[in-house]
């Protein structure tokens, strides 16, 4: 192998050190022609206006999938009012994508399909909205509009409101001689689910979410009945509060008591407990709909929608779980134009008419949500028919009618999804038997305010 | 490692000496140009609490402070860790047994093997995520079902920390002991065949054989292979995050993986002191498998 | 080679052992594979609801529609072809030139230029997203070829690590002879070494291949506009919206599109290796280390 002399060390000496000056050398050189960090933006106060002249080109992004088809379908209908408006329709990793074109403000999009709770955290980049919104606000549901704000500013036009439901097993609860309609409050409901576990000894009747993500967005919604949420208005947190006390308490009875199944959201072994009638309660969004419409050959038809039971004696019957709006980058090229295309899908007839009703996608119209605003959102006037999977039920009036009873809330603050890693962790730990309800909240708060908030 | 020159007679002309800087220049070039100047930029950014708009502040030291008591940083750590012992034996072993089967001349299929063995090496890793969630869940899954014909009680692979590691330990290794499987076939085929014989007739049997004068002769092989495996366990993030999430529990936050969870919350300053943390530890890694490697030549 | 010193059972039990080891880890390494790709073939639904169900009067071409309906695959080829191409070329010619000089020459510097070729090994790519991702848009280099194929120091210096191993085998004495003869530095390079290296160059190119083609953490951040995107990136996208449309509904679908894409995407790579097999093999016992 090597053989050292004294001469070649030297060197090899020699060329550590000049290399390390040539490295930094070319680093300095480098680092001074380099981007700057935090170049301040130029305060730009200004809100979004409508624009004046609707003609030119628009770049919409969506995720791929059923929305996409669905939104696809209405352009042409926007194109017959606005046919100088091209769009240019395209299906995108938005998760993997939005953030580092924001950053980087390389062909920004001039509008994004997001998730509620990701509006606030991209209000840096984002057109404030509230002045086109303004005509609108007072018909759009408290909640969204809630969400989509951050310090007066509104970052998103809210679109679908996701009222939650509790879905149940008719047939199977009728056999074991419940009355599901009778519930009205969660009290009722464990009372019920002891009445069909002494019925049907190997039922778990309450679903119980086993992902940790979707466990905690469950969580909010409970929180959401309550008219409370995980933060405040002014980012203090507020999960060490009666309300939290009394949703977590309820889940760690359930699982105490072994009424739950506990599993991850349609995963396997949720698909089969649901299937075999282990699992006949499914306090969810709306959205979960569409198991028993594809995913649930053997029990479809056997499964209602009815409001969440309320936490207290004529508390409100339902909460929101998810929901999603539409948002325009500051350095989008036609921000104007747009919002005439946001303007149209969620508040012109013609528009909200073409995303729920009935087309090629969902022949019965699109019932995993509702709209959010209030004209379109109209208990006798439905825009998607009857569910054949709940039996043929009228969902529309269901849904509009519970999503009428959520309270407001405030702006999802923008580390909610890394809070996942404490309160969505500690409730599954709650569920493990290793934590105490009172555990999770003075844990998850204390972490959530070292680890998140206090490094925003 | 082959020292040149030896013997041969120095030329001083000017070309011969500039010539390999300019056949190594276009690497320093696009070295300096996509990697130190990026890394310049992710220095100074790791002493920033720089969200990607808006202005930066200096904060000095906070993002490493921050880190080094974090608690998650460590058990990020210890994850890669207890996911390296779970992988790396495992390849070796199995990896070294397959080659030393495959390096046999008489055995049937063998072409057929080392196709099948690729394979998992070119098919896309986001296809096969859907298939380990299926395979690998609780109640329904064969994996489960198969353990139960043999008696054994349901693991919960996914759900529970203590198999959420196994479970893309194991994905890992499908996707990668076929790579292990060839470049261990490689350093056995450079073995001279005669060594074994006189073995054989001291009547040494074919495990101690294999321990005694296979791994020896070969260990320089082993020893490229756990290194090039160590670095790719370390930086691991696509396995987790398609299957697991990281969960439960933060039970599979891989070293890597936790460092992408501060870029996707825009807290790209801690993200950056992260990085350079995790290559000062994969740094170090391999540095002390190089000086293994050194001691025993 | 020791079984002529065993007796006659003993080597048909080592030869039913070896095969049986064989055989289960060919089960083990097919069967994931074998599954993602007939459920391909079963109704979208059916891949959710009844993931073991083998049921062929079901198997029908509908994700596929569904997926070259949805996901402009052929641009994705075409992308990820242009990109193997620039890129393949570009590594296939740096490597071995770097590589030789790093096994035949000795100059000042060498140990440290080498070194910065380790150190290139050990840097996570995720390190280098965000600051690469802003020198692209310096550069205006989003949404383009070059953001592509230059930003990637790992491959290369995997690349010259490799082949200079493989280089170090080729004899002193061969240049030597040569530089008599009056050739030039890189006349040697290009007249002597590449034709002596060529297997294991063709082991490299495989190797390249694939790294190439499977890579898509970088690809994904450096494509927005789907003009640009790459099969990987496609792929990708697929795998993503099935977690957010878990929220919401039509997973079932996309997981279809998803699984008959992968099923798409496995040919090429696989036609190619089955096709070099001989090369691959032979090149990777050229480059990698000797015991």
């Amino acid at each position: 192998m090597h053989q050292h002399s004294p001469r070649r060390k030297a060197n090899r000496r020699f060329a550590r050190l000049g290399s390390l000056g040539i490295a930094t050398v070319v680093a300095l050189g480098l680092t001074a022609c380099g981007p700057s960090i935090g170049t301040p933006d130029e305060p730009d106060s200004s809100k979004l206006q409508a624009p004046t002249d609707p003609k030119g080109e628009i770049t919409i992004w969506d995720r791929s999938g059923d929305l996409f088809e669905v939104f696809d379908a209405v352009i042409a209908k926007f194109n017959e009012k606005y046919p100088d408006i091209t769009v240019n329709h395209e299906a995108v990793d938005i998760g993997a994508k939005l953030q580092n074109t924001l950053i980087t403000s390389t062909d920004v999009p001039d509008g994004v399909f997001l998730d509620d709770s990701l509006v606030p955290g991209y209000a840096d980049y984002l057109w404030d909205l509230s002045d086109v919104l303004d005509p609108y606000l007072p018909d759009i549901a408290q909640q969204k509009v809630d969400v989509n704000s951050l310090d007066g500013g509104i970052y998103g036009v809210p679109w679908d409101l996701d009222p939650g439901l509790l879905f149940y097993n008719a047939t199977a609860l009728e056999a074991a001689g419940i009355d599901a309609e009778s519930i009205e409050t969660y009290d009722d409901l464990l009372q019920a689910a002891r009445d069909y576990k002494a019925f049907k000894p190997d039922a778990g009747p309450i679903h119980l979410e086993q992902s940790a993500f979707l466990g905690q967005l469950q969580l909010e919604m409970y929180a959401s009945q309550l008219g409370t949420s995980i933060s405040d208005e002014n980012g203090e947190l507020r999960i060490d509060s009666p309300e939290y006390e009394q949703i977590l308490t309820f889940l760690d009875t359930v699982q105490k008591e072994g009424l739950g199944t506990r599993a991850e959201y349609l995963g396997p072994t949720d698909i089969a407990t649901l299937e075999s009638g282990q699992q006949v309660f499914f306090p969810w969004a709306q959205w979960f709909d569409f198991a028993p419409q594809q995913l649930l050959p053997e029990t479809s038809g056997d499964w209602r929608a009815m409001p969440l039971p309320a936490w207290s004696d004529g508390g409100a019957r339902s909460g929101a779980m998810g929901g999603s709006s539409f948002i325009v980058p500051k350095d989008a090229a036609e921000p104007g134009l747009a919002w005439l295309f946001y303007e149209f899908l969620v508040f012109d007839e013609a528009g909200y008419t073409a995303v729920y009703g009935p087309n090629s996608v969902y022949p019965d119209g699109l019932n995993t949500s509702i709209p959010s605003y209030g004209p379109a959102a109209n208990a006798d006037k439905p825009l998607f028919g009857t569910v054949d999977a709940l039996g043929g039920q009228d969902l529309w009036k269901v849904a509009v009618e519970a999503g009428a009873q959520i309270p407001g809330s405030a702006p999802t603050p923008t580390w909610w999804a890394g809070a996942v890693d404490y309160l969505g962790n500690n409730i599954q730990k709650m569920l493990d038997g290793t934590m105490t309800p009172d555990e999770v909240i003075s844990v998850s708060t204390k972490d959530i305010q070292t680890n998140l908030v206090d490094r925003q | 490692m082959t020292q040149t020159l030896q013997g041969g007679p120095r030329r001083f002309s000017l070309r011969r000496r500039g010539a390999p800087y300019l056949f190594i220049a276009p690497f320093i070039v696009i070295f300096a140009l996509f990697s130190v100047y990026p890394l310049t930029f992710a220095l100074r950014l790791s002493f920033t609490d720089w969200r990607g708009t808006g202005s930066a502040t200096w904060v000095g030291w906070d993002n490493y402070a921050y880190l080094l008591t974090n608690p998650a940083f460590w058990s990020s750590l210890a994850n890669s860790g207890v996911l390296w012992l779970l992988i790396i034996p495992a390849q070796v072993v199995v990896g070294l047994l397959a080659a030393v089967l495959l390096n046999n001349a008489k055995l049937k299929l063998r072409g057929f093997y080392r196709t099948a063995f690729i394979v998992p090496f070119v098919t896309p890793l986001v296809a096969i995520a859907q298939i380990w969630i299926v395979a690998f869940d609780q109640n329904y899954g064969p994996v489960n079902d198969l353990l139960n014909l043999v008696g054994l009680p349901d693991i919960g692979w996914l759900t529970t920390s203590e198999w959420s590691k196994p479970t893309v330990a194991l994905l890992f290794l499908w996707k990668t002991t076929g790579f292990a499987i060839i470049i261990l076939l490689s350093g056995l085929q450079s073995i001279d065949g005669t060594v074994y014989e006189a073995a054989a007739l001291d009547g040494a049997s074919r495990i101690r054989q294999l321990w005694s004068i296979t791994v020896p002769l070969i260990r320089r092989t082993l020893m490229f292979l756990v290194v090039l495996q160590t670095l790719a366990v370390f930086q691991m993030f696509t396995e987790p995050f398609v299957v697991t999430k990281g969960g439960p529990y933060s039970s599979t936050t891989t070293a890597g993986l936790y460092l992408y969870t501060h870029i996707t919350r825009a807290d790209l300053g801690t993200g950056a002191a992260n990085s350079f943390l995790l290559v000062i530890v994969v740094m170090l890694l391999s540095l002390v498998f190089v000086r293994l490697l050194r001691a025993k030549d | 080679m020791t079984a002529t010193y065993e007796s006659r059972g003993s080597r048909i039990r080592s030869v039913l052992g070896s095969q049986a080891f064989m055989v289960v880890l060919t089960l083990l390494f097919l069967s994931p594979v074998v599954w993602a790709v007939v459920s391909s073939f079963k109704p979208a639904i059916d891949i959710i609801r009844d993931p073991l169900g083998f049921d062929p009067t079901t198997f029908n071409l509908d994700n596929f529609s569904a997926m070259f309906g949805d996901v402009p695959l052929g641009t994705g080829f075409l992308n990820t072809a242009i990109v193997l191409v620039l890129k393949g070329s570009m590594i296939l010619f740096l490597a071995p030139l770097a590589g030789y000089a790093f096994a035949k020459y000795d100059f000042p510097l060498k140990n440290v230029l080498f070194g910065t070729v380790l150190v290139t090994l050990t840097l996570p790519i995720v390190v280098l997203i965000i600051p690469l991702l802003l020198e692209m848009k310096e550069f205006n280099w989003i949404n383009t070829f070059q953001a592509l194929v230059l930003p990637d120091s790992f491959n290369l210096a995997f690349a010259i690590f490799w082949m200079r191993q493989v280089i170090s085998s080729v004899p002193d004495e061969l240049l030597d002879a040569a530089r008599v003869d009056g050739a030039g530095e890189f006349g040697i390079f290009w007249r002597i070494v590449l034709p002596v290296i060529r297997p294991g160059l063709a082991g490299l190119a495989v190797l390249t291949v694939m790294n190439i083609y499977n890579d898509f953490v970088w690809p994904v951040v450096v494509t927005t506009s789907d003009s640009m995107q790459t099969l990987q990136v496609m792929l990708s996208t697929l795998a993503q919206n099935i977690a957010g449309n878990t929220i919401g509904t039509d997973y079932a679908t996309i997981t279809g599109e998803l699984l008959a894409a992968s099923s798409i995407a496995l040919i090429p790579l696989l036609v190619i290796f089955i096709v070099l097999q001989k090369h691959f093999i032979n090149g990777i016992l050229a480059g990698s280390v000797k015991g």
